[in-house]
């Protein structure tokens, strides 16, 4: 090793550490330490003057490590590292010494000894300064592209942005439309508008934007590389139709004779076997369903074939396969609705007229199953007395624990839906409460609580029984007059729980980000960083990171978006300087510390006939796990190594005197 | 106003949480008891036990009024376990000096002296016939304690209502 | 063959006797043992009000007694059965507990072992005979007649321990009574309260539970109702006319049958060995369209 030249630098940060120890003395302690070449103390080492001091002794005196003792790291390390670079050093052979909150701070009472440990500290760190090293951090370029999973408004609103700003975006969808469940919504509340209006020319933009490519009935399957330069593999799944031949006119839906229930109707419709998923998709391209197709379940039929006027049929369609190679990944595959037949005591599933709230939404939209007439599905009249259960499932300990955040608000909606179809109706709402919380929302409340014949009930329907006529009959216990209420209704409308997609989990663990206890995809902070993950390059957009309504929605994938952007924008990305670094030679090849590392940056390999790990130096966040878990040493931390906090523990444990 | 009887239920209740209760009164909606005697209603009766005022419920011999149905405890979104706050504050106000209803008494002494609720009794049979065990040769019913410990057990364990 | 301890509990030995004739003259028929468990008695269940912990220990008490015999027991009542279960599940999970209950027991020489596994009548029948051993032992099919199945509480809630019937989706009762030939159907609130529990606080409140209960039955177009449990038993057969009097309703009138018997009749036994004679409600009805005598 060359020569270890120190300098070490007392600070009195005003009163903070001079009014009770003396730092004169601190310096004057550790002058007589080894390789110390000149030790001084001054009142605020942080200002200009007292940089200025240090910068200059690195030029006169030729040193080659600087120790500050003063405040935490988190607060000045980087002013000090500043400090080490104008005067020619590698910032990393800085060493921080924090006298203030570990010690005069704390030991306020006991100067003495304060002072005592204060030079302790600074021994322990003259030690470990000896064998700091040089860390050079290395840069990655990224590449100008972005992944977006999931097509509803989040996802919708965040490819246009990122394409605006005139970055490539790959957007793959699940199902063979985009619009997500903005589609279903007849209506958005608090304003009313018709969701249809103000989506579909959203997702007209998209289909047209130049920087958007969109793989609809696709899915992402494996996720590999960094942050910066992933690798997405996205499985296309087989249409049977070839859609760069389909032109969307719809001839071969037309004459199809297969018959299945609408999932776009929730079950409500029926669909043809070849479908689109609604009028209005996009992309307009057919789907063949081949557990309902003639030809796929009984080989016969294939009228699709002989009526389609560009031959775009292809029932030997296979899946297909592409890799796509982006700097970012915006996850924004939005939510699920908790299965409500698993809430047996409302006979959800079981009886005809108990409906979910999306439910509803096609009953009322113009282009629903009824022609937008609110229709109850048993035996096609209308309703005169209908009921609305919140929280049906939420704020459950059997079922879901969270609020669904928007039941509240489509429950007071779907008020309206009904009062506006059915003026003679007959509306009770039950709730727990009512979180009006939106801008808007408690004036939209307030309108609908007041109209006639509409009656807000506290209380929670415990068991619903089918009447033999297909009515509901229930008993419900409103807490406000303090009487049980005999209900007869004609059509229930369960306002239900909020989940994650079922194809979250498998799909998360590729990604490698974690989920909170709802199963939610988990933010950075939640906070200050709601829509990034714990991995580099990867953002949430939308209800994939906890329910959210549209308004919501929107301002989070904005936000994930310019997130994504400004990621991009910078053109590189930076390992961290505290890097797991393999000792090759001490390295068995255990693997040991594969699994253990949180984001997948170790892998294991031969090289030179020998296993040794290697360590992806963009993925390694400098987390120490590996180290910590290496049974042979091989896998020090930069900054952390063996040597440098051993000998730091060893001055401290007295070993130096 | 203070905690106390919470803390005493929550002991007896457990691992149910009756602490949690929101008040969405579906436990009354589903109640039995409601149905016919509408003063008693379990989701007033956790919150008075939330707030610790049970005198009431105590004094007047409301809580038993509970069918037992467990239909609250079945459905409550929060695992309140209302019929397990209503058994336990049975056995609170039996401690406190309040008294069960008669005929449960003489239950108690009945499975203390002879191992039932009830001693065998003669039915009527459709054919105007009283029948008992014997007459029906179904085996004769003995006391079924083999030891003296179990009522002596019991008698403690039951203590004041006993007496 | 399956062998269990036949556990009566408290009313069955002292008032329902037709469950217990029936219960011993069709059980062996179908394969199942049944060994008499004298030492048994009061499960504790009607002493939790008073004292929980009485409860625990009647129960801890029984489940001591049959682990040591080393059999399952077989619980008629659905209170004994809902109390085995739970106390042993209370046990299982509260260390305290079980130790202050072995220092209850050992007082009589019993030492506490909650191991003895517990089924009830509807189990037996459905998981152990199974419905196609049943169905094929049928003589005397119960056609046209419509049952309107009667679990009762206890036979489904509290859910989180294990139950004889699924509590979500009660279907084990009616797939036995179907395997008899019989009709089964939707009612409201198939899976509630008798009302006996309320008994000792307000009769006249108990009898309106019943009331309306085969109220709704009635008019969901049953011919029969069938229960197997013997509070519940006590309740809509023997209490039934005190029910119709007390709302004041000819209608509240219809037969009410233990499952072992409605068992007991398919398979060709005597009106007499499945105790019939001594149910109150007018089974005749019935019993007269299947060609059956009461007194034959
Ligand atoms: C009954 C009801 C009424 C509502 N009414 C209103 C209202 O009036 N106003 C309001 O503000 N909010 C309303 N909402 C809430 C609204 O639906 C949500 O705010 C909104 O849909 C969230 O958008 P999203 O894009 O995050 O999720 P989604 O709409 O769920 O979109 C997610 C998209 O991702 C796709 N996807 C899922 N998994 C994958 C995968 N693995 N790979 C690729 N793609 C995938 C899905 O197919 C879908 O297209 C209502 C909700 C309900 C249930
Ligand atoms: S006990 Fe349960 S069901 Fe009853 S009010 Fe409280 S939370 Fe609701
Ligand atoms: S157990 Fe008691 S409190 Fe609970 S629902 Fe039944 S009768 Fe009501």
């Amino acid at each position: 090793m060359s020569d270890v030249r120190i300098g070490v630098y007392v600070c009195h940060c005003g009163k903070n550490i001079g009014g009770v120890i003396n730092p004169a003395k601190v310096a004057e302690h550790a002058g007589k330490l080894p390789n110390v070449v000149i030790s001084r103390d001054y009142v605020y080492m942080c200002s200009s003057p007292g940089q200025l001091l240090i910068e200059e002794d690195i030029k006169k005196y030729n040193l080659n490590r600087v120790i500050v003792a003063a405040c935490s790291p988190r607060m000045h390390e980087p002013t000090f590292q500043g400090v080490l670079k104008r005067a020619g050093l590698n910032p990393w052979l800085l060493q921080m010494v924090n006298v203030r909150e570990h010690d005069t701070w704390v030991h306020e009472n006991v100067p003495e000894k304060a002072e005592e440990k204060a030079k302790d500290l600074v021994a322990a760190a003259v030690a470990r300064a000896a064998h700091l090293y040089e860390i050079n951090t290395v840069r990655a370029p990224v590449v100008k592209s972005a992944v977006v999973i999931g097509g509803g408004i989040a996802g919708i609103r965040a490819s246009l942005d990122l394409a605006n700003a005139g970055i490539k975006v790959y957007l793959i969808e699940k199902k063979q439309s985009i619009g997500g469940k903005m589609a279903q919504l007849d209506k958005t509340f608090p304003t009313l508008d018709c969701s249809q209006c103000i989506l579909t020319p959203l997702m007209v933009d998209v289909s047209r934007h130049p920087n958007i490519e969109i793989y609809a009935y696709s899915e992402v399957v494996d996720v590999s590389g960094s942050a910066g330069d992933f690798k997405v593999k996205v499985r296309l799944k087989p249409t049977y139709v070839d859609w760069s031949k389909c032109t969307g006119c719809g001839a071969c839906v037309e004459k199809c004779p297969g018959r299945a229930p609408k999932e776009f109707d929730e079950g409500l419709g029926v669909r043809k076997a070849i479908y689109f998923e609604f009028p209005q998709a996009v992309p307009r391209r057919p789907v063949i369903d081949t557990e309902h197709c003639l030809w796929f379940t009984k080989g016969i039929c294939k009228v699709c074939e002989k009526v389609c006027p560009v031959g775009a049929i292809d029932y030997k369609q296979v899946e297909r396969y592409v890799e796509l190679n982006v700097g970012a990944i915006v996850v924004a595959i939005g939510y699920e609705l908790y299965d409500l037949s698993k809430l047996s005591e409302y006979g959800y599933g079981k009886f005809k007229n108990v409906i979910s709230g999306l439910q509803l939404e096609r009953l009322s939209s113009a282009d629903g199953p009824t022609r937008g007439k609110i229709l109850r599905p048993s035996d096609g009249k209308e309703p005169k007395t209908v009921g609305i259960v919140l929280c049906a499932g939420s704020r459950d300990e059997n079922h879901v624990k969270y609020c669904c955040r928007f039941g509240c608000a489509a429950a007071i909606k779907h008020v309206y839906y009904i009062k506006h179809a059915l003026p003679d109706a007959k509306v009770l709402v039950f709730y727990t409460d009512v979180r009006a919380f939106g801008k808007g929302y408690e004036e939209f409340y307030q309108k609908f609580r007041s109209e006639e014949n509409v009656f807000f009930i506290r209380g929670r329907p415990a068991e619903i029984f089918e009447g033999r006529d297909g009515s509901l009959i229930f008993d419900v216990y409103d807490s406000n007059t303090n009487q049980l209420i005999n209900v007869r209704a004609d059509l229930v409308v369960l306002e239900g729980a909020v989940v994650p997609p079922k194809d979250w989990e498998p799909l998360r663990r590729i990604l490698k980000v974690s989920c909170d206890p709802g199963g939610f995809a988990l933010e950075l902070h939640p906070k200050l960083r709601p829509f990034e993950t714990t991995s580099d390059g990867i953002f949430l957009a939308g209800a994939i990171q906890g329910p959210k309504d549209i308004p919501d929605t929107v301002a989070h994938a904005a936000a994930a978006a310019a997130s994504a952007i400004g990621f991009l924008a910078k053109g590189y990305v930076e390992s961290v300087p505290y890097l797991a670094v393999v000792n090759e030679d001490l390295c068995s090849g255990c693997s040991l510390c594969v699994p253990i590392c949180p984001y997948g940056a170790i892998s294991v390999s031969e090289k030179e006939g020998k296993r040794v790990a290697k360590v992806d130096v963009i993925k390694c966040k400098g987390c120490g796990a590996c180290a910590a878990t290496c049974p042979s040493g091989a896998m020090q931390q930069n900054y952390f190594t063996d040597k440098q906090v051993l000998s730091e523990v060893v001055v401290l444990a007295g070993g130096a005197k | 106003m203070d905690s106390r009887i919470l803390n005493e239920v929550r002991e007896l209740v457990k691992p149910h949480s009756p602490q949690y209760c929101y008040q969405c009164a579906k436990c009354t909606s589903a109640c039995t008891a409601t149905k016919v005697i509408p003063e008693y209603k379990p989701h007033l009766i956790v919150a008075l036990t939330r707030l610790g005022s049970v005198k009431g419920l105590m004094e007047s011999g409301i809580i038993w009024a509970c069918t037992e149905c467990w239909k609250c405890s079945e459905y409550c979104p929060q695992d309140v376990a209302p019929v397990e706050v209503v058994i336990a504050l049975k056995n609170l106000s039996i401690a406190m000096g309040y008294k069960p209803p008669e005929d449960l008494k003489v239950m108690a002494k009945n499975v203390v002296e002879l191992g039932y609720v009830s001693p065998p009794i003669e039915v009527l049979s459709k054919e105007f016939e009283m029948y008992g065990r014997e007459a029906l040769s179904l085996p004769e019913l003995v006391k079924p304690y083999v030891s003296e410990g179990t009522p002596t057990n019991l008698k403690k364990l039951l203590g004041g209502v006993y007496e | 063959m399956s062998k269990f301890l036949l556990f009566l509990g408290c009313t069955i030995p002292t008032k329902q006797y037709s469950y217990e004739i029936s219960v011993r003259n069709v059980l062996p028929k179908l394969g199942v043992e049944l060994v008499d468990f004298p030492e048994s008695g009061c499960c504790g269940f009607p002493l939790k009000g008073l004292n929980k912990k009485a409860w625990i220990y009647m129960s801890a008490r029984l489940l001591s007694l049959a682990s040591k015999k080393g059999l399952p027991i077989l619980a008629l009542c659905n209170g004994c059965d809902t109390s085995l279960r739970k106390i042993k599940d209370l046990l299982m999970h509260d260390k305290d507990l079980r130790e202050e209950m072995a220092k209850l027991l050992s007082n009589e020489g019993v030492k506490l072992d909650i191991n003895a596994k517990v089924y009830h009548t509807l189990e037996v029948l459905h998981d152990f005979v199974g419905v196609e051993r049943i169905k094929s032992l049928v003589q005397r099919p119960l056609k046209g007649i419509k049952v309107a199945s009667y679990p009762g509480c206890h036979m489904l809630r509290p859910s989180d321990i294990p139950r004889p019937e699924d509590p979500v989706e009660p279907r084990k009762y009616d797939s036995v009574i179907k395997a008899l030939g019989a009709e089964v159907g939707y009612y409201p609130d198939k899976g509630g309260c008798c009302g006996a529990t309320l008994l000792p606080y307000s009769a006249k409140h108990a009898l309106l539970i019943v009331a309306s209960k085969l109220k709704t039955i009635k008019e969901y177009g049953f011919s029969a109702v069938s229960t197997s449990c013997p509070y519940c038993m006590e309740m809509i057969d023997a209490k039934q006319d005190a029910a119709r009097s007390e709302v004041g309703d000819e209608d509240i009138s219809i037969p009410v049958f233990y499952l072992t018997q409605l068992v007991g009749i398919a398979m060709g036994l005597k009106p007499k060995e499945l105790g019939l004679n001594l149910n109150v409600s007018p089974v005749e009805g019935v019993l007269d369209r299947l060609g059956v005598s009461l007194y034959e």
